[in-house]
């Protein structure tokens, strides 16, 4: 055991936090903590922008396979990077989602022919890429997805609707899961297709959420077309594709997340201390306990990421979510207890003017639903990890 | 960075599960010291120890803790580990018969006002009382800190000695006595700095968060074995959900216990440069006792009635998880050292210091 990073991984470091130091100026100074959960409105074309940048300097695709374009660097590399950029106070990305979960369902399940065509887009940051799984009646309950895709003259026809799209309105390409099988249940017989977004057979309506801002959307699908080479894994075997996705959410972006987690208690804090609300004992007391928690958090972290492939149940995703969000959650409560009753007044009239301490306790309250409800990740870790009995529900 | 143990280590492990799965309590001691020689495990060789880090010391305390092995190892080793690290505690000529485990160590505990003792041509004479001496009526050395010109250094005292008199308490938790040890000027020998007393809290602490965490999970392994074969309503307990997703809690709670308390323990057996061992094990050992606690808890509750029986081992459980957390210097004391450590300034067992305003970004 040997919890530390090795020299030559401190001076990988310095490298990423200098590239950091130069090019988070200029016309991307304005983005510096901008962006990401609860904030995902703010400067989208200079983010773009900013997604351009990191591709041209190598620092998309990391972990993947240099074969495939990728830089091939160890989790403790990644990890590296990922802790800089949120030291940085680096925007929110918008090519997280091609990055972390269509390239690397790609490099698993896609053809040669796949991966050229869509990995250097997302390697480069010019194609930004969204995810067409949930519906209104399948949320928790995935398998019950119901929009249809047909094959016909060579193209497939996607009818349906998806739902809690983040940044459909910005994507070229959205993966969707769909229906393929006309007479198949549950998860048999759907497909996993790549369709492109600016097409006259899709329609994206922005959701306002709780926040009155917009980051989730609707994506309805009226005879919206993809090729017939664009299904990724066998006609049919959508499913399986779609939970090897799933399975490699939630990774090394655990330790810029927990960076960005710091910077919000620090800034609760601050806020404690100011307005004498650190002087109430039962404050004082869940602002020490949401440190603590933090902690641990990451020590979470550092040991389950380092255990080697195939040690460990595979739960590790389901632990992590549930810890992070519960606890990002609790921030949030804390966050406008400690406003005290200058949290009851808004930063200004007019939608999404929230201040921070708002903002963050209201979208919070998401965190414990995406990426899988707390409920569902439950029943993973209790069937999954635990072997407890599947049955009664 | 390498979050394994060595094939070593986990043989070590596996020798431990087997001894203590047909060891009976009377010759376990014996066993485990003069045959297995795991009493100075992490002592090094030179001084009669086996050359281990702190990371073996954590297997062996983790083992035990599963199984409330009511032997003094933990508190003997750590005793032993402190001593190892000092200069003046290597001179004692204690660590050979600590490290084969004629002797029996342990620290007294944290948290609480040291007593006073004067320097003399002998050594130090302490005057004051030790209270809440975990494994005290066993303890042949005992480390405390003392406060000497009004600075604290720390001393070890023979239990034995003229002028000292134990109580043995009655406790709560029958897997590990405690005792009030008085001190009426008795002769101590002094073996280290307020550094070291320092550096043998955090130990401590962190060697009992691995051992709360470790019985943490045995008390969640044994419950979710009881849900599969439990059958009511016509089917086993443990497939509805209600209590599946209790399980799940009690499960990310263990995992995060466990992955805090070995954080800790490496950080402190890893003292060539700091590793933020002074703030994680006293926040390590405060978090799983709580996870022990909770888990133990719901061990009675998820047991239903048998678990409210003397017979079933639960009880054992939860009192040793509530003792754990009372003792070892208590909750409140250790989140002082985390408040004050980490430069938080919130919750201070002295006056409060509000100039401290560090970030705590990391």
């Amino acid at each position: 055991m040997d919890l530390r990073f090795d020299d030559a991984d401190e001076a990988f470091r310095s490298e990423v936090a200098a590239w950091f130091a130069a090019n988070l100026t200029g016309e991307f100074a304005e983005l510096v903590g901008a962006g990401g959960p609860g904030r995902e409105h703010e400067h989208l074309e200079a983010r773009k922008g900013w997604e351009r940048r990191l591709g041209r300097d190598g620092w998309i695709g990391l972990g993947w396979p240099e074969s495939d374009g990728g830089r091939g660097l160890s989790w403790e590399r990644q990890v590296i990077f990922y802790e800089e950029y949120a030291r940085a106070g680096a925007p929110g990305r918008v090519g997280h989602i091609g990055e972390q979960l269509l390239g690397p369902t790609l490099l698993m399940f896609g053809t040669a022919e796949q991966r050229r065509r869509f990995l250097p887009g997302i390697l480069d940051g010019t194609s930004l890429w969204c995810q067409g799984y949930s519906e209104p009646g399948a949320g928790s309950d995935l398998a019950a997805v119901s929009t249809r895709a047909a094959l016909r003259d060579g193209e497939w026809h996607i009818d349906g609707q998806k739902v809690w799209t983040s940044l459909a309105t910005e994507a070229d390409w959205c993966f969707v899961l769909a229906r393929t099988e006309p007479e198949s249940t549950r998860h048999r017989g759907l497909s996993y297709l790549l369709v492109p977004m600016d097409q006259p057979g899709i329609e994206v309506r922005p959701i306002i959420q709780l926040t009155g801002t917009s980051e989730f959307n609707e994506v309805f699908l009226d005879d919206a077309r993809a090729a017939e080479a664009d299904v990724v894994g066998e006609p049919g075997q959508g499913w399986k594709v779609a939970m090897g996705t799933l399975a490699l959410e939630r990774g090394v972006s655990t330790f810029g997340q927990q960076m960005g987690f710091a910077r919000e208690f620090d800034d609760v804090l601050a806020t404690a201390r100011a307005n004498g609300a650190a002087e109430d004992p039962v404050v004082a007391d869940r602002l020490l306990d949401s440190w603590m928690e933090l902690q641990v958090l990451r020590h979470s972290a550092v040991m389950t990421l380092g255990a080697p492939a195939g040690t460990t149940p595979g739960s590790e995703a389901n632990v992590a979510k549930l810890m992070w969000a519960q606890w990002h959650r609790n921030l949030g409560e804390l966050a406008i207890d400690v406003a005290g009753a200058a949290g009851a007044v808004a930063a200004g009239f007019g939608d999404g003017e929230l201040t921070a301490a708002q903002r963050l306790y209201l979208f919070t309250r998401a965190d414990t639903i995406y990426g899988g409800s707390n409920e569902v990740q439950r029943t993973v870790i209790a069937q999954r990890m635990l072997g407890l009995p599947r049955g009664s529900v | 960075m390498d979050v394994t143990f060595s094939t070593e280590q986990r043989d070590l492990q596996q020798v431990l599960r087997d001894v203590l799965a047909r060891e009976d309590d009377a010759q376990l001691w014996k066993r485990l010291t003069a045959e297995l020689g795991l009493a100075g495990i992490s002592v090094p060789e030179e001084v009669g120890g086996a050359g281990g880090s702190t990371i073996e010391l954590g297997i062996v305390v983790g083992e035990l803790g599963r199984v409330l092995a009511p032997v003094p190892f933990l508190q003997t080793m750590v005793a032993g580990t402190v001593l190892a690290r000092s200069a003046a505690g290597r001179d004692t000529g204690l660590l050979p018969d600590l490290a084969d485990g004629r002797l029996v160590g342990g620290l007294a505990s944290p948290g609480t006002t040291p007593p006073v003792a004067a320097r003399t041509d002998e050594g130090l004479r302490i005057d004051g009382v030790l209270d809440h001496v975990v494994d005290g009526p066993r303890l042949d050395v005992v480390l405390t800190p003392v406060t000497v010109d009004g600075t604290a250094v720390l001393a070890a005292v023979r239990r034995d000695a003229d002028r000292a008199e134990t109580t043995t308490l009655p406790t709560l938790d029958q897997s590990r006595p405690l005792a009030r040890i008085a001190l009426h000027g008795a002769q101590a020998t002094e073996v280290g700095d307020a550094a070291d007393v320092a550096r043998a809290h955090d130990l401590l602490l962190a060697a009992v968060a691995v051992e709360s965490a470790a019985a943490a999970r045995s008390c969640l392994d044994m419950t979710v074995e009881h849900l599969k074969v439990r059958v009511q309503f016509g089917a086993p307990i443990g497939s509805f959900q209600a209590l599946q997703h209790r399980c799940a809690d009690l499960a990310v709670l263990v995992e995060a216990a466990t992955s805090t308390a070995w954080y800790a323990l490496w950080a402190v057996g890893s003292d060539d440069e700091p590793r933020g061992g002074s703030v994680t094990a006293p926040l390590a050992k405060v978090y799983a006792a709580q996870a022990f606690r909770r888990v133990a808890g719901e061990m009675i509750q998820l047991h239903g009635g048998i678990g409210f029986t003397w017979e079933h081992p639960a009880h054992r459980y939860f009192k040793r998880a509530t003792s754990t957390g009372l003792l070892f210097g208590g909750r409140s004391w250790a989140r002082g050292l985390v408040s004050e450590r980490a430069g938080l300034g919130l919750w201070a067992t002295g006056p409060r210091d509000r100039s401290s305003d560090r970030a705590s970004s990391r």
